[in-house]
């Protein structure tokens, strides 16, 4: 998969993809007939309004949800045959995950919580402490590796959080709504380091957002409303 | 094992969880391993006896004698090799029941004819036969004494007929060892003195308790039983006969239940045990969906995720295992000092915490992780990352 990552410049190519929920008897359509393309390097805010299906389609490019019809093809590798357990795979691979409420693990202190995607490597203890330091060097936060998340503020926590996301060297970098929890000069310092990975580190950023001023970051806005993409 | 500091800071994290769980199992263990040791020197001494010895008994209980002249009539019933009168004297050392140790009325040369595991030196032997207040005590009672042949000591029995106003006199005519390979389970606290000092002292008005048959072929010995036993149908004391065996099985039987009700209680406790594991790790897990949805969503294979957990309750298991394990030992080498009940437990030769018990033990406290674990391990293998994380 990394190899035709390189031969082809789109980094993610959603073909009219359906999601359709199946609650009891009733159906809820939350996508229908999405296209999408993202170049490689490429910093895509998602925007919409709430339940208009933002995460959903971004969990469908993360592999870690199933579309209805249509076809997900991300960083080369085309989604919708793989297993389960291939589709895990994939994604410690390919995909860097930020959350909204930054998910770090509490009993694991910061560099702990940055080296988590790193035990699935076959990287010796030592490479892989090595790494997780660097990741949260490059997040400002070298000085907090032994602090636990309670211990951290959300933006601090948030940052731990990307440093977790980057430190596998992933293809794609999915965010969901990562600056809605925090306050305004802790959201800044956020987006200003997305902006980094994306300019310095060319990882391509798919951020959904509702925040305009978030948005304005990315170089391309779409906007999702009723299960329909728009630019 | 890489995934090692999660497993055990989570563990660390909810410490006082993690040691009541432990606590819990480890009571359960040493109950269960405790008991089984006790119920395994219950069973051990069932094997104490001899198939080519018969024991004849008055057919209503141990309590009432045998007239003396069934010795003879038993002696005359084909199959019978020889034959020799045991009866328990049920006498006190310092007339105080806190040192007692077995002491039985025999027929000495037919006694040590009988029990080739009574193992005296000639001489030793010689002197019994021909002393009549002469007794020969076992090694580990003499040990326990301090007492060498020659050395002279007082019995109170508390049986009512063999209270005589006062004490029996025995002078150590021998300290009998035995061959621990051949006869693992010989008794060598035990005594025996001559039947007639017993016969005579009681004004000639006392019966036998017992009376031991050596037959010529243990094959034959439910039909010899059968014979002895007919003698007597039609007489005023109707006799018992049994296998050595089914007669220290008799004796041990109400112990036996006693292990059996021991043991239920031990399972009821393993099982109270598990709930409890499991309900520790169920509430484990359901505060950890997060956790579980953010494994999954950087790649955690399911099995992986199900198998931190397992390994978890594996661990209190483990840990809970080898603390009662522990506890276990401890007792099992502390009980035999016990007041009163060392004088029971001290009985089974061998006691000790067995290899076999040991994994017993052990296999149970991971057993009880396992099952406890599993659970909520395969609820979490089957989480779904989008129901668990709502938001990506
Ligand atoms: N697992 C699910 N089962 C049923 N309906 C769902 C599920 N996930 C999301 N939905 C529905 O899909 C719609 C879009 O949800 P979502 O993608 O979370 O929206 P957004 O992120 O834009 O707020 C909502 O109406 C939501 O209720
Ligand atoms: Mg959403």
């Amino acid at each position: 998969m990394s190899t035709t990552n390189t031969v082809t410049t789109t980094a993610v190519s959603v073909q009219n993809v359906r999601k359709v929920y199946q609650r009891d008897s009733i159906q809820i359509k939350v996508l229908d007939g999405i296209n999408l393309e993202v170049q490689q390097g490429e910093f895509v805010a998602l925007m919409g309004p709430s339940g208009s299906g933002k995460t959903t389609l971004l969990n469908l490019i993360a592999g870690i949800d199933r579309v209805t019809s249509g076809k997900v093809v991300v960083a080369g590798t085309d989604l919708t045959p793989l297993s389960e357990g291939e589709l895990a795979k994939w994604r410690s691979r390919n995909i860097g995950f930020i959350f909204q409420f930054y998910n770090l693990i509490p009993v694991l202190n910061a560099v702990e919580n940055v080296e988590l995607p790193l035990l699935l490597t076959p990287l010796s203890g030592r490479e892989r402490r090595e790494r997780a330091m660097t990741a949260l060097r490059i997040v400002g936060l070298e000085d907090r590796a032994k602090h636990y998340p309670r211990q951290l503020s959300g933006g601090q926590e948030q940052r731990v959080a990307i440093a977790r996301a980057v430190v596998t060297d992933p293809t794609v970098l999915v965010a969901d709504e990562p600056t809605g929890d925090l306050d305004h000069q802790s959201a800044e310092e956020i987006l200003t380091l997305m902006e980094t990975f994306n300019k310095e580190f060319h990882k391509t950023i798919l951020m959904v957002t509702h925040d305009p001023r978030a948005a304005a970051k990315a170089r391309i806005q779409h906007h999702l409303d009723k299960g329909v993409l728009s630019n | 094992m890489k995934f090692a500091p999660l497993i055990l800071k989570h563990l660390r994290k909810n410490w006082i969880r993690t040691l009541s769980t432990v606590l819990a199992m480890a009571v359960c263990i040493f109950l269960i391993c405790t008991l089984q040791t006790v119920v395994d020197a219950v069973n051990y001494g069932l094997h104490l006896g001899n198939a080519s010895r018969l024991v004849t008994r008055h057919y209503v209980s141990l309590v009432f004698n045998l007239p003396n002249n069934y010795e003879a009539k038993i002696a005359a019933v084909t199959g019978v090799k020889n034959i020799t009168i045991v009866t328990w004297f049920g006498g006190m050392y310092r007339g105080d029941l806190k040192y007692f140790f077995p002491n039985l009325a025999v027929e000495p040369e037919k006694f040590l004819a009988i029990y080739p595991e009574i193992m005296l030196p000639e001489d030793q032997k010689q002197a019994w036969f021909h002393d009549g207040r002469g007794c020969i005590i076992g090694r580990k009672l003499a040990e326990k004494w301090g007492w060498k042949v020659g050395d002279a000591f007082q019995l109170e029995s508390f049986i009512p007929p063999y209270r005589v106003g006062k004490p029996f006199e025995f002078v150590i005519d021998g300290i009998y060892d035995t061959d621990l390979v051949k006869y693992p389970a010989t008794d060598l606290t035990a005594m025996y003195f001559n039947y007639k000092y017993l016969y005579e002292a009681t004004g000639e008005k006392t019966g036998v308790g017992t009376l031991t048959e050596l037959i010529d072929d243990p094959s034959h010995a439910g039909a010899i039983s059968k014979a002895i036993d007919a003698e007597f149908e039609n007489s005023d004391t109707q006799t018992k006969t049994e296998t050595e065996q089914q007669f220290i099985a008799g004796f041990v039987a109400m112990a036996g239940n006693l292990a059996l009700l021991l043991n239920g209680i031990g399972l009821a406790v393993a099982f109270t045990i598990l709930l409890v594991t499991a309900n520790t790790m169920s509430i484990a897990v359901r505060e950890r969906q997060q956790e579980i949805g953010v494994l999954k969503t950087l790649g955690f294979p399911s099995g992986l995720v199900m198998a931190l957990i397992l390994v978890e309750a594996l661990l209190l298991g483990a840990m809970g295992g080898a603390l009662g394990l522990l506890l276990a030992g401890g007792a099992i080498r502390v009980l035999p000092s016990v007041p009163y009940i060392g004088d029971v437990v001290r009985q089974f030769p061998g006691l000790g915490l067995s290899s076999r018990i040991v994994t017993y033990g052990l296999g149970t406290a991971l057993l009880l992780g396992l099952l406890a674990g599993f659970v909520p391990a395969l609820l979490a293998y089957r989480a779904r990352i989008t129901e668990v994380l709502r938001q990506l």
